[in-house]
């Protein structure tokens, strides 16, 4: 039997703050160019920025995607978790491991209508520009280490969205303490000497330029994406490219993502809340909290429009 | 940059890259208490700078020879004048997080030669100088009689400092390391604006040239990602070419900070014979002075010199305007347009290698390059250089370019000076036709004199003697000591002082019939009119005054300082080249001209085309070498271009099949290079053992020090921009005669000579890094000997750092030098570790860094319109150059400038 935890209206959660807690990496994987696992940063990416008026559609018969359709489960997230247990010596002491993924999705809920199945498929919206415009944009070092020769030739790499760094992350909404692993796109400076200090991780996102108030309304939705992914593993900085219908670069801007909500705000055009997402994700953790009382698999999900998220037990493959 | 002039060409070409430095002063207090400026507060100039960077020779250099004040009696005078300006320049910039002081080491071998030949005329000068003041004493005491009282006057004119002793490995440059040392911990321990400041110094010690130092420092911090990309940087430094250098670090928010020398200084002169006031050395009498106080120097607070800013960013946005080219069939780089600039700069002069004939920055070419490089950029394919790396392929279009209008420019130059010349005499002769000589104080004379002392008698304080009085001509110092009348002889090649000799006794027994026209005046205002008598040539502007003991350095301020003259008072003042030719029978406004130079010149036989392709090629490897030098670092420490002169343009050929290769090579030793670059006259600088090779009969190298040398003025009018014709040194020969003598050097000599570090000071109140530091030095669980820094905690300072041997921190920090004019410090609360500067296996890359946010604009509209239409005709004067009609088709870029001949010139030149 499935049971039901309500969606409210999001005024019903607005203007209220809960307290939440700065995301904090304490381990990391990466996935190298053929999606095999390794328990380090080799895939770590450096931000440089890309050249303007590049084609980001350009390279599609060479482009590497990974098969999403593969359920990948919490694997390597499980793996990652368990060699960081192994060599502290202590369990972790998160409520909830999931992919940052998931939590996007709850945490959107309030303000969006889409369906979302945890558990199922990797469901990702990405097309080609996306991945192009991470090639175009990263390097594989820090910028001093890299070669012009490199940076100059980013259009003819290979696009391969099989390579990823994973941060795996501590946070927290109310009382509930959460794991986290999502890929991080690239990294503006270098990792802190110290662990537990803030990183100045780098989102990457394309999207096509704004030329009227309708753009920009999509745009301001859009961003609540944006801020909800960077939010949840402690990105500061989102870096968006925007391409002209052809695909071509037009130009690149920074957001800063904690002032992303305010800005929205202040716009108008878009209605969303941070706060209010923040808090109804605090109460749903508190609530599955509750209700999932053993180990055995779970499955979350909210049909298209409706009102419920469901919850229900799922018998074993 | 070598190049006499380059600051005042730039400056006029691109006005708004300077501007004023606002400066604020300590208050002096009616009883004499000093308020000093809190720089704890905003800049004044409306913004604030993260580091200052003091290429710390631009300050060592006029302290030892103010311009404005007698020359400090001795070291410890002179470091606290160094203190001094050090601190103004400091306070000026006040920058938030770091502080570089780089004292020039050990030169690469490429810049040895032009030190060599700066500090061995030095020598010839002080020697000529020192002679004068034996002439002017003994003729002081002839005119004043048996009666006059003997000793004032060799008391009052003082030995110069030799300021060849600026140079690595002297005793000298040791106490100035320590002294600098003190001081800055000194400040670190008083003043709180310094107490989140880093500074780092590199002494003599330390390998390189001190501009080169920071540069190489600038590039490493770039690499270090965590390098903020709009740290704003200010370097301290004389050489206009610093602004090369700015542009090479490709770092935009950077500055270059300079004095005035365009300031038309009104300040009272002061002698520095004699150290009074009231007059300048030229016309020191030497008479006692009375005294004033302790020191004898009450300096009524002079005004001081003001400074002015040099923004790369500006220069930076007119050569965006002026280098952009559209429609090129590849991506257009403003930064790599910038380097392909910074090129071209060095073909109109470097410190390494002579200049090209054809090519004179102030007959505009740097912009006769530029037009080649825009009309050929298309065709060649990409850009010259590369990250400090030249494709040769490429500079051959550029050089090929200019051997086409080799020929016309230099017809075109004799033209024009003959025009000079011809326009001279005609002025020459209106003068004399308005009364010889004494016109100067007639209502005739056509300019007023500017602030002319006599018009109400001489300032208060003056020992003039009324004209009346004097029975005998008065014999100035100006007299004996201005070389110009000497150097318009074109005798350089002859001993200046049999010339003077005969000049002053001819003088001497003269006929006073001149009663106006050599009356010694006291103060001459600047850019006074020559005067039109039948003395040879004498320019009253101090400012031509050839430069006697300053060397070359001071000459190009000189020069450029005499330029500004001209350009503000819409006049030139010709240096009329004399009847009997200038010695020039190369004549390279006649056909045939390149035979004669390479005969005359390197007396190479007129057929011997190959040789003129070997000077070419290691002009070429010269090339390859400065940019190098400028972009990466030095390639080479033993390379050097091989001779005196430059090749023409058009014998550069087959540039793309040559192989341009350097090792790193040697670096040498302090001694090593003070043997190769001073000559014996200076060698109380250099230790006792080595004397004898500089001067005894049986030594293997005697002939690296010759006494007397030739100066080939090689077409040029004075005598310090001809060329010192001093035989090369032969560094293996050197080095084993050095060798010879190692074994005998004093345990104090041999550390001299040794290789040091940088060192790195902080304040104990520096959040974060002094924790680091001490916890990890000395704290109960050291750590390994080196430690490399956090920038996250040392506010961007990338590096690793390294205990000092037997220091200790809080120690007491004691006054270095004799008289204690400063004092020591019980509780030193600073901490000073070795620096060694993040290396990197990659190389500089001419690229802007990830996070930039570009300066304010600071050209408007009518800039761009402006400097957009310049650009669009200059530098095409001699016919231009696209070359696609030779280089393989046209393919339809650019839309063919030039063709006609050159009937603009003349635009900027004159
Ligand atoms: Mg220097």
């Amino acid at each position: 039997m499935a049971l039901k935890f309500p969606i409210h209206m999001p005024a019903h959660h607005a203007g209220q703050n809960e307290p939440v807690k700065r995301p904090k990496e304490f381990a990391c994987f990466s996935y190298d160019k053929d999606h095999k696992f390794h328990l380090d940063d080799s895939s770590l990416k450096w931000y440089y920025p890309p050249d303007i008026g590049a084609d980001l559609e350009n390279g599609y018969e060479s482009f590497i995607k990974h098969d999403d359709r593969v359920d990948e489960h919490l694997d390597s997230l499980l793996k990652t978790i368990t060699n960081h247990e192994q060599q502290t010596g202590e369990a972790i002491d998160a409520h909830i491991v999931t992919w940052r993924g998931m939590l996007t999705k709850i945490m959107a809920t309030p303000f969006d209508n889409d369906a979302f199945e945890m558990n199922a498929t990797l469901y990702r919206t990405n097309l080609l520009a996306g991945y192009k415009f991470e090639t175009l944009s990263t390097i594989p070092r820090p910028w001093g280490e890299i070669s012009r020769e490199y940076i100059e030739n980013r259009d003819q790499e290979i696009v391969n969205n099989k390579e990823q760094y994973c941060s795996v992350v501590r946070t927290g909404f109310g009382k509930s303490i959460v794991c986290l692993g999502g890929e991080v796109d690239a990294i503006w400076d270098a990792k802190p000497k110290t662990p537990g200090e803030p990183i100045n991780w780098v989102e990457l996102k394309t999207s096509a330029e704004i030329r009227s108030h309708n753009d920009q309304f999509s745009f301001d939705r859009k961003l609540m994406k944006y801020w909800i992914q960077s939010f949840l593993l402690g990105v500061p900085k989102i870096i968006v490219g925007f391409r002209t219908q052809d695909g071509i670069l037009r130009n690149v801007e920074e957001f800063k993502t904690m002032s992303i909500p305010y800005d929205v705000q202040r716009r108008g055009k878009a209605k969303w809340d941070g706060n209010a997402c923040i808090k109804f994700t605090s109460l749903f953790l508190e609530w599955l909290r509750l209700n999932i009382t053993d180990e055995g698999v779970w499955r979350i999900k909210r049909q298209r429009g409706s009102t419920h998220i469901e919850l229900s037990r799922v018998e074993e493959v | 940059m070598g190049i006499p002039a380059a600051f005042r060409w730039l400056s006029t070409k691109y006005p708004k890259i300077i501007s004023p430095v606002v400066e604020e002063n300590a208050l002096v207090m009616e009883d004499g208490t000093v308020v000093p400026v809190d720089t704890t507060q905003p800049n004044p100039n409306g913004e604030e700078f993260d580091n200052l960077y003091l290429d710390m020779n631009g300050i060592v250099h006029p302290c030892s020879h103010p311009e404005d004040r007698p020359a400090p009696r001795d070291e410890e005078e002179m470091m606290i004048e160094v203190f001094k300006y050090t601190e103004r320049v400091v306070n000026m910039v006040r920058p938030r997080k770091l502080l570089m002081i780089a004292v020039d080491g050990v030169a690469p071998r490429a810049k040895m030669n032009q030190q060599r030949s700066r500090r061995f005329r030095a020598a010839q000068d002080a020697k000529e100088k020192e002679a004068d003041k034996q002439e002017l004493i003994k003729m002081l005491r002839k005119e004043k009689g048996s009666n006059a009282k003997e000793e004032p006057v060799e008391e009052v004119v003082k030995k110069a400092f030799d300021s060849n002793s600026i140079t690595p490995g002297t005793p000298f440059m040791d106490i100035l390391a320590q002294s600098l040392r003190y001081w800055c911990s000194y400040k670190l321990n008083t003043d709180p604006a310094w107490a989140k400041m880093k500074v780092l110094i590199s002494d003599a010690t330390v390998p390189g040239e001190g501009e080169h130092k920071i540069m190489n420092f600038v590039r490493s911090q770039r690499n270090s990602p965590e390098h903020d990309p709009n740290t704003r940087h200010v370097i301290y430094g004389l050489d206009a070419d610093l602004i090369m250098l700015g542009l090479a670090t490709h770092e935009p928010h950077f500055r270059v900070l300079r004095e005035d020398v365009f300031a038309q200084d009104s300040k009272v002169r002061m002698c520095k014979l004699c150290g009074q006031k009231g007059h300048d050395e030229r016309n020191c009498r030497g008479e006692a002075k009375e005294k004033e106080g302790e020191f004898g120097e009450k300096d009524k607070a002079l005004p001081l010199k003001p400074f002015i800013w040099l923004h790369v960013s500006v220069l930076r946005e007119y050569l965006a305007i002026e280098l952009n080219i559209s429609n090129l069939p590849f991506r257009w780089d403003l930064e790599r347009a910038i380097d392909d600039w910074v090129f071209m700069c060095f073909f109109v002069g470097n410190d390494f290698l002579p200049h090209l004939p054809a090519l004179e920055i102030r007959e505009n070419g740097i912009e006769t390059l530029m037009a080649i490089w825009k009309d050929n950029l298309a065709v060649m394919g990409g850009y010259v250089t590369k990250d400090g790396h030249v494709d040769l392929d490429r500079a051959q279009y550029i050089l090929s370019g200019l051997a086409k209008q080799e020929d016309s420019i230099f017809r075109r130059r004799k033209e024009v000076d003959d025009r000079r010349e011809a326009g001279f005499k005609r002025r020459k002769l209106q003068q004399q036709g308005n009364g010889r000589g004494g016109a100067q104080n007639s209502p005739l004379s056509g300019r007023p004199r500017r602030g002319a002392p006599e018009a109400n008698g001489p300032p208060p304080g003056m020992n003039l003697f009324p004209v009346a009085s004097i029975p005998k001509p008065v014999i100035t110092h100006d007299m004996v000591v201005n070389r110009r009348a000497v150097d318009q002889a074109n005798v350089a090649n002859k001993s200046a002082a049999s010339v003077l000799k005969s000049q002053i006794q001819g003088l001497m027994a003269q006929p006073q019939d001149k009663p106006d026209g050599d009356k010694p005046d006291g103060d001459k205002p600047d850019g006074d009119k020559p005067k039109g008598d039948d003395e040879p040539m004498k320019e009253d502007n101090p400012a031509q005054t050839p430069p006697s003991a300053l060397g070359k350095r001071k000459a190009e301020l000189i020069e450029d300082a005499s330029s500004a003259t001209d350009a503000t008072s819409g006049t030139e003042t010709p240096i009329p080249s004399s009847e009997e030719g200038s010695g020039d029978t190369v004549r390279l406004w006649e056909e045939g001209y390149a035979d004669r130079y390479y005969e005359q010149k390197f007396k190479v036989d007129a057929k011997d085309i190959a040789f003129r392709h070997k000077v070419a090629r290691a002009y070429v490897e010269g090339l390859a070498w400065v940019l190098m030098y400028y972009f990466q670092g030095c390639p080479s420490w033993e390379w050097f271009y091989p001779y005196h002169y430059a090749p023409f343009a058009a014998d550069f050929v087959d540039l793309s099949k040559m192989d341009i290769k350097f090792e790193k090579g040697r670096i040498s030793r302090p001694f090593e290079q003070l043997m190769s670059v001073l000559p014996a006259a200076s060698r109380h600088s250099i230790p006792e053992v080595f004397h004898d090779l500089m001067l005894l009969e049986d030594s293997p190298i005697l002939d690296f020090y010759p006494e007397d040398f030739d100066i080939d003025l090689n077409g040029k009018k004075m005598s310090w921009q001809g060329i010192a014709l001093l035989p090369f040194i032969e560094m293996p020969r050197l080095l084993a005669a050095m060798e010879t003598k190692a074994h005998l050097l004093s345990a104090d000599d041999q550390a001299r000579n040794a290789p040091g570090d940088e060192v790195l000071l902080i304040s104990d109140a520096h959040p974060d890094l002094y924790e680091d530091i001490t916890t990890h030095f000395y704290s109960k669980k050291q750590g390994v000997p080196k430690f490399k820094l956090d920038p996250k905690r040392s506010d961007g300072l990338a590096g690793e750092v390294r205990k000092i041997e037997g220091y200790v921190p809080h120690g007491s920090l004691v006054y270095p030098l004799e008289r204690n004019a400063m004092p020591d410090v019980d509780y030193d609360r600073s901490l000073s570790v070795s620096y060694d500067m993040p290396s990197s296996s990659h190389t500089h890359k001419s690229m802007l860094l990830r996070g930039l946010k570009m300066p304010t604009p600071a050209l408007d509209r009518s800039d761009v319109e402006f400097v957009r239409n310049k650009g669009q005709r200059g530098g095409r004067s001699y016919g231009g150059a696209p070359l696609r009609n030779s280089y393989g088709g046209d393919r339809g870029y650019g839309n063919g400038y030039g063709g006609g001949g050159g009937n603009n010139y003349g635009s900027g030149g004159n």
